[in-house]
């Protein structure tokens, strides 16, 4: 939403979208590009992993899709512990902006009921 | 209740645009601060003292009082 402001690489949120090389991409784009590396039929652990690390060090709180299409992953690695961490991380992503996690939860709450995801919420772990 | 669509891209690049000029103004500020609140007081007042320092008045001095080892005082 704001990446489409012009601006030099300070204010880009993704670490590709610097507007001083030739790659410029559009949000969609963006997310489309990842939900198609959750998508893979075939996805490793590792691959899982490394996506995720990879989508967290960016400047941005993955969009609902995105996480949906990790969330399926895990469902395809039989990776339970995998999904409940990725929505612990969204919400750490999410920083001071409370809004944003319960939005994406509502988003995702489909998926959820599904696949048979509890959040860590329900399981009690955001208290430490 | 639907909750809507929150920004949810470029969200530490805004906080970085708005908190690092400040910071690095204040930073400034401080270092300025110190510049003429401190250094600057101090090193007027080791001028001031040394612009009518007489080392030989004061070597006297000293020698009278007996603090050295190496030459006493003028004859008791």
């Amino acid at each position: 939403m704001a990446a489409s402001s012009g601006k030099c690489s300070f204010t880009a949120p993704v670490a590709a979208r610097c507007y001083s090389h030739a790659m410029v991409e559009s949000d969609e784009e963006f997310d489309a590009r990842w939900v198609t590396y959750f998508s893979k039929p075939d996805i490793d652990a590792w691959e899982l992993r490394k996506g995720m690390n990879t989508l967290i060090g960016y400047d941005l709180v993955p969009e609902a899709k995105i996480l949906d299409s990790a969330l399926r992953a895990c469902r395809r690695l039989n990776d339970m512990a995998s999904a409940i961490r990725i929505l612990e991380a969204v919400k750490d992503k999410a920083g001071p902006h409370k809004d944003i996690y319960p939005y994406l939860l509502q988003e995702l709450r489909p998926t959820l009921t599904e696949l048979g995801i509890s959040t860590p919420e329900e399981l009690g772990m955001d208290k430490c | 209740m639907s909750l809507p669509k929150p920004v949810m891209r470029g969200l530490l690049g805004k906080r970085l645009r708005f908190h690092l000029p400040i910071a690095f103004t204040l930073s400034l500020v401080a270092a300025i601060a110190f510049k003429y609140g401190v250094t600057e007081p101090r090193k007027k007042a080791y001028a001031d003292f040394y612009k009518h320092y007489d080392a030989t008045k004061e070597f006297n001095t000293m020698k009278e009082a007996g603090i050295f080892e190496s030459v006493r005082p003028s004859v008791d």
